[in-house]
């Protein structure tokens, strides 16, 4: 009994804590891989799912190519953006909770008889 | 290393809680910690009395949960004892009071599927692994080493339970026994704790990383190419993949490694099976992996299929625009690698074919889409006759055939696909038989592509959804007609008494027939040289005594159909060019032996009346005879190692007839007659030497004629049979057709024209006039035969 105790204390304070600290890099990799971070950014400007408008030969179509293209652009700038900002705040998200996780870690063997007794006292 | 388990380690026993916490156990803590937070959180915002008491109670399960989570139910190694390093999976399995002994240990561990894993691709039962251990405690420490040893060989850090496994069975004496009594060996163990090792490192290092839910937001539409080609990527990544060591191999990496060196397009050369198809599919693995070079990350591989855009093409010019519209496609989304799969159908020539080359090239040299074509080098080869240009723009990447242990390894990968899709467990002695039999019977495809293709055939051959060695050999049996199963109890009756069923049909010449005979029965018992024809003979003797009717008989009896003689009249074979006629490939070569063995590679070979044959010809079966096999103009090896190779000549048949009727025995002038061939130049001793056996044929006697005769008349009722007449000569009649069919020069060859004169003219008169009716016997006697 006494080793086992010892066993997850010394894996607590010890390699529990180190994985806390790694899943940072963990977390964020896999954010960043689910919203196609380095694609979107890579592509921010491209036109949108690359539907782009050929010119004619007269100066009208070479102007209304480049307009449909701008416009074309602009909507994938959007949902680019949009898609980004999304991942951003889970990034921040992934952030703030990893940190409470990492502050929280070692007290929450000390909090625990401290909050059973207390909640009794109180 | 020699060490032992020990059970009260700290790892053993943090194994042992947390087997006894196991997943309930996990669950429960996690329900009341949900459960105690939802009941603080309440009491905190309502003001109820034990808020904080529910919060320590919620913080007090999640503690045991997260340590099981994260620590007890993976238990990684840490250090480089075995109790560091022994799996999860074997210490949970070890109780505190264990005994430490190898038959003890494997009964605690066989009920694991990694011991499975080894029992059923042995076919050994786990009552007989159990019988073959040890029960001494000292003989486990040398198990555990041997467990070690393979886990350092497969990099990695946990001995994994299949390790163990492996080490009891390759440090027991009495399992080694019982392997060998199954035609197995103990190096089929580490082959596959090695196999087992690979599955579990790509296992474990498989992670799919193929752009996330925003990729198709980056790149561009693509809905032709998902009508007119085949995303394999997204196919992998729908189905999983499963190409192992392929991903690994110089191919795939040589085209990463071009690609990444700013090819436009790589060309992937090779003979049919070599793995073309597999090593792009297994790029797509690669990529979806995200395992590739950063050129590479998040491409999508599609394959073009010829036949598919032509079938939905109306027209040439049709067919030009689906091309250009499909590569502009994939230009314009990016990230897209074209792959044209059996590419020279793409490059046909001739009326009604389709021809992308000149598309392609431009496509190629402006490097708009990165392309993988796929053929064989003589396609390549015609390619850069007919399109110079781009070929020069491709990038060539050869594969090379894998030697024998990685031919295994790809085997065992596509058996796991199978053991999956099919249902079926694949036996190692199957693959094993897989590799040896399709490399002897299948010329036209390489490895692995034939053995695969072999393995994938033998799962119809399945006992029990097992596909043992015995469902290849069923496999091979049915596809080439080759006998190399093991010789069943009826077929054993048959082998050891063919010279009485040879005899039915072949009067005397005992001595020929007895050396053949034995000849089909060594090879058939597996006692001779597999890398030699089953057996190769050279007949002597004059015309007419049987020579040519004993090489039917075999093919009749041994190889169970007359059609199963593949005859070559040598006076056909007297110029050089003929020689080659004989080497000739293409299915419109219906007088090349090589197509005739290869379609028919357990036959007869009759090369008759050889002292005709043009010299070459005589060389050429030098090769045969010595390597059992002979290579086409394309250097194509046809296998005649389950032929029968018999040569016939008339030489020297004046001085048997002569020395015969002097009362000498064969056997008595047989060496002398040798020694008198190679004198006068009629055969080259190395020829002469390289058969099994000279047989000499003696002429026969007019007492013999008279049973060719009786013989012959058995066909001729067989052929009457349809009428239901039957005839019967008297022993006057036989003799009077022996006497006028008799030709000492001849033997019984003009004894069937004398035969059809006698009894069949005889018979169809008496038909025709009405003398006969069914049913009736027709008796002959020699006033009746008209000769």
């Amino acid at each position: 009994m006494f080793m086992l105790l010892t066993a997850f204390i010394s894996w607590w304070y010890g390699d529990g804590w180190k994985s806390v600290f790694s899943s940072y890099e963990r977390r964020l990799n896999d954010l960043s891989e689910t919203f196609s971070v380095r694609q979107l950014i890579r592509t921010l400007f491209d036109p949108w799912r690359r539907i782009i408008s050929y010119p004619g030969a007269s100066i009208t179509e070479k102007f209304r190519a480049w307009g449909d293209n701008i416009v074309s652009r602009a909507v994938g700038f959007c949902v680019r953006i949009l898609f980004l900002l999304g991942g951003l705040i889970s990034a921040i998200a992934i952030i703030i909770f990893t940190t409470v996780e990492i502050i929280i870690w070692p007290l929450i063997p000390i909090l625990i008889p401290i909050f059973l007794i207390g909640g009794l006292i109180i | 290393m020699s060490q032992t388990v020990n059970l009260s380690s700290q790892r053993a026993k943090e194994a042992r809680l947390g087997k006894r916490i196991g997943k309930t156990g996990y669950t429960i803590c996690v329900s009341v910690t949900v459960a105690s937070a939802g009941v603080s959180l309440f009491g905190l915002i309502t003001g109820f009395p034990f808020a904080l008491t529910f919060l320590g109670l919620s913080l007090l399960a999640l503690v045991p949960a997260l340590w099981w989570k994260r620590r007890l139910s993976v238990l990684p190694p840490k250090g480089k004892t075995l109790d560091d390093r022994l799996s999860l999976d074997v210490l949970v399995r070890l109780h505190s009071n264990q005994q430490m002994q190898p038959q003890a240990m494997w009964s605690s561990i066989q009920g694991h599927w990694q011991a499975q894993f080894f029992s059923n691709h042995l076919l050994v039962g786990m009552d007989a692994v159990t019988g073959s251990l040890s029960t001494d405690p000292a003989d486990l420490p040398a198990a555990l080493d041997v467990a070690a040893q393979i886990a350092d060989q497969n990099q990695s850090q946990t001995i994994e339970l299949g390790f163990v496994v492996a080490g009891l069975m390759l440090t027991s004496p009495q399992f080694e026994q019982l392997l060998l009594k199954i035609k197995s060996q103990p190096s089929d163990v580490m082959v596959m704790a090695n196999w087992l090792g690979r599955n579990l490192r790509e296992s474990r290092q498989s992670k799919q990383s193929f752009g996330g839910i925003g990729r198709d937001w980056a790149f561009g539409f693509t809905p032709l190419l998902n009508k007119f080609g085949q995303n394999l990527s997204l196919s992998i990544a729908k189905h999983g993949a499963h190409f192992g060591s392929l991903t690994q191999s110089d191919g795939v990496l040589a085209v990463e490694g071009a690609f990444n060196n700013n090819a436009g397009a790589v060309v992937l050369l090779g003979e049919d099976g070599i793995g073309k198809t597999n090593s792009v599919y297994a790029l797509a693995q690669r990529l979806i992996e995200g395992n590739t070079v950063p050129s590479l990350a998040y491409h999508q591989l599609f394959s073009l299929n010829a036949t598919d855009i032509t079938s939905q093409a109306r027209g040439a010019g049709d067919l030009e625009n689906i091309m250009i519209s499909l590569v502009n496609e994939a230009a314009h989304a990016k990230h897209i690698i074209l792959f044209f799969d059996n590419s020279q159908l793409f490059f046909a020539e001739g009326p009604g074919t389709f021809d992308a080359g000149q598309i392609l090239l431009s496509v190629v040299q402006s490097r708009a889409v990165p392309m993988i074509f796929a053929m064989s080098p003589s396609d390549f080869q015609r390619l850069r006759t007919h399109n110079q240009s781009l070929a020069s723009l491709l990038t060539p990447v050869t594969l090379q055939e894998p030697p024998q242990a990685k031919v295994m390894e790809v085997l065992e990968d596509a058996a796991v696909l199978m053991e999956n899709n099919s249902k079926v467990l694949v036996a190692y002695e199957a693959m094993r038989e897989a590799y040896s039999l399709s490399g002897r019977y299948n010329q036209d495809q390489a490895y692995p592509g034939k053995a695969i293709a072999l393995l994938e055939q033998s799962i119809a051959h399945s006992d029990n959804s097992i596909v043992s060695a015995q469902s290849v050999q069923k496999a091979v049996e049915q596809t080439y007609g080759v006998k190399v199963g093991s010789v069943a109890p009826t077929e054993a009756d048959a082998l050891l008494s063919l010279e009485d069923d040879i005899h039915k049909r072949m009067i005397n010449q005992t001595y020929a027939v007895s050396a053949v005979s034995s000849a089909l029965r060594r090879a058939r018992a597996g006692v001779t040289n597999p890398k030699r024809p089953i057996g190769s003979f050279l007949f002597l003797g004059p015309t007419g005594v049987g020579k040519t009717e004993l090489a039917k008989a075999i093919a009749s009896t041994y190889f169970k159909s007359e059609s199963s003689l593949i005859r070559l009249d040598m006076s056909e074979y007297q110029q050089p060019e003929d020689v080659q006629r004989l080497l000739a490939t293409g299915q419109n070569e219906t007088s090349s032996l090589l197509m005739s063995v290869r379609q028919q590679p357990f036959a007869v070979v009759l090369f008759d009346e050889i002292e005709k044959a043009h010299p070459n010809l005589l060389n050429l079966l030098l090769q045969l005879l010595d390597e059992g096999q002979l290579t086409d103009n394309s250097g194509k090896a046809a296998s005649f190692k389950d032929c029968v190779i018999i040569a016939t000549s008339n030489a020297s048949a004046q001085t048997i007839r002569e020395r015969v009727s002097r009362g000498e025995s064969l056997e008595a002038f047989a060496g002398e007659l040798t020694d008198e061939l190679i004198n006068s130049g009629q055969f080259k001793p190395e020829l002469l030497n390289r058969f099994d056996d000279i047989i000499l044929f003696r002429p026969l006697t007019p007492e013999e004629l008279g049973k060719v005769v009786q013989l012959m008349m058995a066909e001729i009722n067989q052929t009457l049979a349809s009428q239901n007449i039957a005839v019967e000569l008297t022993a006057a009649a036989v003799g009077a057709i022996v006497a006028k069919g008799n030709d000492p020069r001849l033997g019984a060859r003009p004894m069937r024209r004398a035969l059809q004169k006698a009894v069949e003219d005889t018979v169809a008169q008496k038909i025709l006039r009405g003398e006969t009716n069914p049913g009736d016997k027709i008796i002959l006697d020699a006033p009746d035969l008209t000769l």
